[in-house]
């Protein structure tokens, strides 16, 4: 019995251990998720997109209410616009209906598009050129419904000209959909749970492999303990696969492709226009590090640049206010080696020659900038193993004559990174 | 082969180990050495429950990744390079100690110190206080704005309250007193001269907590000078120094380091060196003959050398009575060496250094090896200024006290009579950047910048200036005490301006190469130093004749206390902590001291044979009548006198520093208005107390195999590898089972002259400062864990009572055979393919079994989390803040910080290495010469460590390896170490 009780125990530690790794799961599955919607929805983000937005859970509702509503509507028609705006209480009614006008649940005849299928009100794995609902809502929150409307009916980008042609809204919708906007300010907006089918897969084989572990301990169930073997082989065999997948990607984050403060585009800036990488990373060659542009060297071209033909002008202007108010941008930072690893940039580009897509993949076709490969040693060492060096360096010439010597009269064809040290364990961990 | 010992009790072997006994008294440092986490037997389930625990927050701290941010400047600075360091040359003044320094920063925070090899003076060298400068920047206890009355405050109203209090104080008649040390910033001087013409009636007290003011009142006398000449050991042939200690700290060591050592390689003219003194200091260790005395008969001493001489030399006959120390030769050898000799005293005492001045001028030393054109001016204040200012206070006649980094509450002998008139005067103003004793007690607190924050000049030595310049903007809300001084005098100007538009005025016409000013300065900013004159020194400046003076030497008292039952107590600086400026610096506190090994602590020295005498032990606490201090037994303590550090016990300079060791200012009196740095005691009492030192002396023992090896200048001079036989019998019988591994491209190594070492543990400090090794406190070097990648070994030879100290640097050999990377289960440790051995932290999982084969132990585990680099909690252990966000700013990025659990040791400074062989790519060229240099190696003062490829066949590295004097440690272990060291030669002639 004690025997028994011991196993038991030993058990309930593993599933102990299994929650503690849950987590890493279900990192690691986003992370997946984001490339696939990457490639699937850059095309699908070409502004003017008019397909259906997620149905809100108050559709069924909806459709009773609306009458009620557009009685109120009719009422306050008769009020100036001087007066309506001037509106600050609103009731909860009035919210909700804040709420479907932005979301285009209320019919209106021009069938206008409807405002969530510009503007965000999710975090999404995905660039969407156009402000999310959190940077409107605090835009205007200490200005009049007023100036929404100016924006909403008569806007000057020629952007947003394009969209937001035909509006026609009254001026008591433009008050409502300001005010239930107005509650982005405080709550936020929401990252998207992507579901975890792999999470659940793994929580029911435990539980299996448990039940058949303690039927197996205990014999009641099942006579035949063969069923209980195959249960368990089947589900520690899954179990032992799904951890050592996630153990090995544990702190590795290939696909990592984080929401930025401001809407950069590197296939814009270095595919489109196509800005040199070093125009803005210029310390690539000379330094460790690549670095991120100051301010000041964004504002080289956009002194004058003010209107990009994909995002209007709202991103730009972060990048100028910052640059006014004397405040760096705060980049979320992609590419991060751990502090015991030691890479310089200047090594790689200058002394070695490797151009920058080596490692960072195809950037010019990137909107949102992802991390490429999964920055492990393997990765690392593979291309220290096969990589060829420049020996023509009066460097390698001094220290390595004698490779120089056998690459000059065709002993060997080439040496690798491996040949001249590249796999010390010193070269890189200091 | 000789039999070395490293101390007392390894000399005899105890091998019972001493119990301590436990006392309650606050003085013991009870619980200290009781492990505090009790041994409860651990059950199988805490077991399990520790596991699960464990597992689970490291799971968990893995999995939350933290979002990085990456945040650019707004406009980059144009001279940065983010990631590049840049260096900045400057110059370091902390009160009379000065070096022209190179600062390396990166990404704007200074992290490094270097010395500038383009001085005159300091030739690249630093000492340990120099490079641990760097880390009191980041001292969070220094002052982080103006104060008033202990309340933080605005600079304006400040000004504007102080401004009218002085103005009132002018229009009343009253006095305003500066109190500074010695001022050598020339800039700085003529801003104090303006602030001293505004206000009418105030003086200008200048004042140092060591003081040489004997020597400035006997070159007064004797040669109409009132300053300290430049004294030339790189001209001496023979030096004779009573209680001199110019290797470790009298007037300018890193000068004298520099000068001294260029005269001990053998292949040239070597030098010869005799000590007189009583504590075996760092000069008397390296010295070839070292006589022990006591301070009473020092006078004894030189009176008979002046007989000899004088004899000689004027054919004069005079008496004096006979001295109680053989110091037979002496002064035949000094007139064998006419004119290249140098005799200098250490005492404060002015018929000492009248005696001194008379036996050079009869020497002709004068113009040779004592130069008075090139004079320091890093020294110049006079005791008995001091002595009037505090009468003047007692009496109420000062009306403003204006203090700048001097601290009388603590250095001043009757400190509580400073204290005292400090209380009588109406306005106190301190202008110091940190906090002390003296200002503790003051009304305003001004706090100056730290030095690497400010603009300043210096002139160290007639003619020889060099600039300072900031390498970080003010961290605190503190401004520069001339800008203080400059704004109170009603000036606009910026001290920047000011010192810009004095050199241009002063300096400028003293040189032809820049006609344009901004050019001028901007050049001579960017080298950092100045020396107009420095060519006509070089050629021995001009011999001033330097007429008989009234010398009668039977005006001098002699007291001899020999065969009386009188124990004579010298007070000295220590290498770390001088007169305790920099008390609050933990890698100061943390370096032990180059003779005694003893960190953290204060002591009284004292001979083996009187130790016996009175039945003490060390660690025994005793009672001197004003303080009670522990005892340590120190070989080659002369008998009768005991040695006790000043700059210990601060009670006011922040939490690293306050009450670490014992204050004992209070035992210096005065001479005819000199301060004496002796002092006596008739009884001492034997408290029956035990205090445990943290002391890393027989932690590293290599139980008496032959490591240093040594000979004599002659022998060395008929066989090149004298005292080196061994070397080439371990050559011809080592036999590896391993095959030989071949380097055909780098194979980097060391070679460290053993004769040239002075052991000043410069080097520990640059190694801890560049390679972010942690500081651990007392309590853990007590326990064997001190961290220091570099040790500096000393061993004792001969006599017990009166021994020869040889030092050695010891740091990872990086044996070709290492036997650390054969045990190493993970292969943490390895071996490079130039020739370095390798370790990789993050490889490492802690099993130490390399630290247990390692025959050199230079190996260190992270018993503990020092740095906070660890992911686990509980286990921070940081007694000095060295983890806070502020002191964490002085660490290399380019060097892992270590988490617990994991070994460290020496690199080579691989960091340099890759930095080098990277530029070089860079700019398609070999390797310049020289142009690696590990931290060690690059600002040692005496150029004993020499880093470079031995696979270069042209380098300095080759010449040395090849030499006769060339040899391993533990060579007959045949582990091949990358680290050579050459004999040590001693000029043994007496």
């Amino acid at each position: 019995m004690y025997f028994q009780a011991r196993k038991i125990k030993y058990i309930l530690t593993l599933i102990f251990l299994s929650f503690i790794i849950a987590p890493a799961l279900s990192n690691s599955h986003q992370v997946k998720d984001t490339i696939k919607i990457q490639k699937k929805d850059t095309a699908k983000v070409q502004v003017n997109d008019t397909t259906k937005v997620p149905v809100n859970d108050t559709t069924k509702v909806q459709k009773k209410d609306t009458a009620n509503l557009q009685v109120k509507d009719t009422l306050k028609h008769q009020l100036p616009d001087s007066i309506i705006y001037k509106q600050t209480t609103f009731s909860a009614e009035e919210l909700i209906r804040g709420e479907r006008l932005f979301f285009g649940l209320v019919y209106l005849e021009n069938k206008s598009v409807n405002c969530v299928s510009c503007h965000n009100t999710n975090i999404s794995d995905t660039l969407n050129w156009n402000p999310d609902a959190l940077e409107i809502s605090r835009k205007y929150l200490n200005k009049s419904a007023f100036d929404l409307s100016k924006i909403l009916l008569k806007p000057l980008g020629k952007k947003m000209k394009e969209v937001h042609k035909g509006f026609q809204l009254t001026s008591e919708d433009i008050v409502l959909i300001k005010a239930y906007m107005n509650k982005f300010v405080d709550i936020g907006i929401k990252h998207n749970k992507p579901v975890i089918t792999n999470l659940l897969l793994l929580i029911i084989a435990f539980v299996l492999f448990l039940l058949s572990t303690i039927d197996l301990i205990i014999r009641r169930i099942f006579k035949n303990r063969q069923i209980n073997w195959v249960i368990i082989t089947v589900t520690g065999i899954f179990i032992t696969w799904v951890l050592a997948v996630n153990a090995i990607a544990f702190g590795r984050a290939k696909g990592y492709s984080p929401a930025q403060p401001i809407k950069f585009s590197h296939a814009v800036h270095a595919g489109q226009n196509k800005t040199d990488c070093n125009y803005c990373h210029y310390t690539a060659k000379i330094s460790k590090t690549a670095g991120i542009p100051p301010g000041s060297i964004c504002m080289n071209c956009h002194l004058l640049v003010r209107n990009g033909t994909r995002s209007g002008a709202t991103e730009i202007a972060k990048v100028v206010g910052a640059y006014e108010a004397n405040k760096p941008v705060e980049w979320i930072r992609i590419y991060k080696l751990p502090d015991f690893v030691f890479f310089s940039h200047e090594q790689h580009v200058s002394a070695g020659g490797i151009n920058c897509e080596a490692c960072h993949g195809k950037v010019k076709e990137m909107d949102r900038l992802y991390q490429v490969p999964d920055l492990s040693m393997g990765w690392c060492v593979d291309c220290h193993k096969t990589r060829k060096v420049n020996f023509s360096n009066e460097y390698y010439k001094t220290y390595y004559s004698d490779l120089y010597d056998s690459l000059k009269a065709g002993k060997i064809d080439s040496v690798r990174v491996i040949g001249i040290g590249g796999r010390d364990c010193g070269k890189c961990h200091y | 082969m000789k039999k070395y010992w490293k101390d007392i009790e390894s000399k005899y072997r105890k091998e019972e180990l001493k119990v301590i006994e436990q006392t309650s008294d606050e003085n013991s440092l009870s619980g200290l050495l009781s492990d505090q986490r009790k041994d409860i037997p651990a059950s199988r389930r805490d077991f399990l429950k520790l596991c699960g625990f464990s597992f689970a927050v490291s799971a968990l701290a893995s999995c939350q990744s933290k979002i990085g941010k990456a945040i650019p400047y707004v406009i980059a600075p144009n001279e940065l390079i983010p990631g590049e360091a840049l260096y900045y040359a400057s110059s370091y003044i902390n009160g009379n100690d000065y070096c022209s320094i190179i600062v390396k920063t990166r990404d704007g925070r200074p992290i490094k110190i270097e010395g500038n090899p383009e001085s005159g003076i300091t030739r690249g060298g630093t000492s340990a206080r120099v490079q641990a400068s760097v880390l009191d920047l980041y001292d969070g206890s220094r002052f982080h704005g103006p104060m008033k009355e202990g309340i933080l405050t605005g600079w304006e109203s400040i000004d504007k309250e102080i401004s009218s209090k002085l103005h009132k104080i002018v229009e009343e008649k009253g006095t305003i007193v500066l109190l500074t040390p010695t001022i050598f910033s020339p800039s700085t001087e003529a801003v104090i001269t303006g602030f001293l013409n505004k206000f009418k009636g105030s003086e200008w007290v200048r004042y140092d907590a060591i003081s040489y003011s004997a020597i400035i009142e006997a070159n007064k006398i004797s040669f109409g000078k009132q300053v300290i000449p430049d004294y030339r050991f790189d001209k001496a042939d023979l030096i004779v120094s009573i209680g001199a200690d110019f290797l470790g700290t009298w007037l300018s060591p890193i000068e004298y380091t520099k000068q001294f050592s260029s005269r001990r390689d053998p292949e040239h003219d070597m030098n010869w060196l005799i000590q007189m003194e009583s504590n075996l200091s760092l000069t008397g260790s390296n010295s070839d003959n070292r006589i022990q005395i006591k301070p009473s008969q020092e006078t004894a001493i030189l009176l008979n050398i002046y007989k000899d001489i004088i004899k000689a030399v004027e054919k004069r006959n005079i008496e004096t009575p006979a001295s109680s120390v053989d110091i037979s030769g002496i002064s035949e050898k000094l007139l064998l060496s006419a004119g290249k000799s140098l005799v200098i005293s250490g005492s404060n005492i002015k018929q000492v250094q009248l005696l001194v001045n008379e036996i050079n001028r009869l020497l002709g030393n004068i113009g040779h090896t004592i130069l008075f054109d090139s004079f320091l001016k890093t020294h110049a204040a006079l005791d008995s200024d001091m002595e009037m200012l505090i009468g003047t206070m007692k009496k109420g006649a000062v009306n403003a006290l204006l203090v700048w980094n001097v601290n009388p509450v603590y250095t001043w002998y009757k400190k509580d009579a400073f204290a005292e008139g400090l209380k009588k005067v109406g306005l106190s103003i301190s202008l110091s950047g940190s906090p002390d004793e003296t200002n503790s007690l003051v009304q305003y607190i001004c706090p100056d910048n730290h030095y690497l924050e400010s603009w300043n000049d210096a002139e160290p030595k007639k003619e020889y200036f060099s600039l300072m310049q900031p390498a970080i903007s003010q961290i605190f809300d503190t401004r520069q005490m001339a800008d203080t001084l400059l704004k109170w005098s009603g000036s606009t100007i910026q001290s920047y301006d000011f010192i810009k538009a004095y050199w241009v005025d002063n300096l400028m016409s003293r040189q032809s190469e820049f006609s344009d000013p901004v050019t001028f300065f901007d050049h001579t900013l960017q080298k950092g130093t100045f020396e107009p004159a420095a060519t006509t020194v070089e050629r021995g400046g001009k011999i001033r004749s330097v007429g008989t003076i009234s010398f009668d030497p039977h005006s001098i008292k002699t007291v001899d206390n020999d065969g009386k039952n009188i124990v004579e107590i010298v007070l000295y600086e220590t290498i770390a902590l001088g007169e305790g400026r920099q008390a609050n610096n933990p890698w100061l506190q943390e370096l032990p001291d180059p003779v005694t090994k003893i960190c953290w602590d204060n002591y009284v020295s004292i001979s083996p044979a009187q130790a016996k005498e009175y039945n003490l032990n060390d660690n025994d606490v005793l009672n001197l009548g004003e303080v009670e201090l522990p005892v340590h037994i120190q070989p080659g303590q002369a008998y009768g006198t005991m040695g006790i550090a000043l700059g210990y016990g601060r009670s006011k300079c922040g939490k690293v520093g306050d009450n670490v060791g014992i204050d004992v200012w209070r035992m210096l009196s005065s001479d005819k208005g000199n301060i004496v740095y002796t002092s006596k005691v008739e009884y001492i009492i034997k408290t029956g107390r035990i205090y445990p030192f943290a002391q890393t002396q027989t932690h590293h023992s290599m139980e008496g195999r032959a490591f240093v090896r040594e000979t004599g200048l002659k022998e060395f001079k008929n066989n090149p590898s004298a005292g080196n036989e061994e070397h080439a019998y371990n050559l011809e019988h080592n036999k590896s089972l391993y095959k030989e591994r071949k380097y055909p491209h780098h194979h980097w190594g060391m070679a460290i002259d053993l004769s040239k070492c002075t052991g000043c543990a410069n080097c520990v400090i640059a190694c801890q400062a560049e390679n972010n090794v942690p500081v651990v406190g007392k309590e853990e070097v007590h326990r064997v864990h001190e961290m220091h990648w570099m040790r500096i070994d000393r061993y004792y030879t001969g006599e017990e009572d009166n021994p020869e100290v040889v030092f050695q640097p010891v740091l990872c050999q990086h044996c070709q055979n290492a036997p650390c990377e054969n045990v190493c289960p993970v292969a943490a440790t390895n071996h490079s393919s130039e020739g370095l051995n390798q370790m990789i932290y993050n490889r490492c999982f802690g099993t130490r079994y390399c630290n247990n084969n390692c025959p050199y132990k230079v190996r260190r585990f992270n018993w503990f989390n020092y740095s906070a680099a660890g992911t686990l909690s509980g286990n921070l252990r940081d007694i000095a803040g060295m983890t806070g966000d502020l002191k964490r700013m002085v660490l290399n990025p380019d060097v892992t910080v270590r988490a617990q659990g994991v070994i460290e040791k020496c690199s080579f400074c691989v960091q340099r290495i890759q930095a080098a062989k990277l530029k070089a790519k860079y700019e398609n060229r070999a390797l310049l010469e020289n142009e690696i240099q590990t931290a060690c190696s690059q600002s040692c003062p005496a150029n004993a460590i020499v880093f470079g490829d031995m696979n270069d066949r042209k380098s300095e590295m080759s010449r040395l390896i090849n030499s006769g004097r060339r040899y391993n440690l533990l060579e007959e272990l045949f582990t091949m170490p990358s680290v050579n060291y050459l004999t040590k030669i001693k000029n043994k002639i007496l």
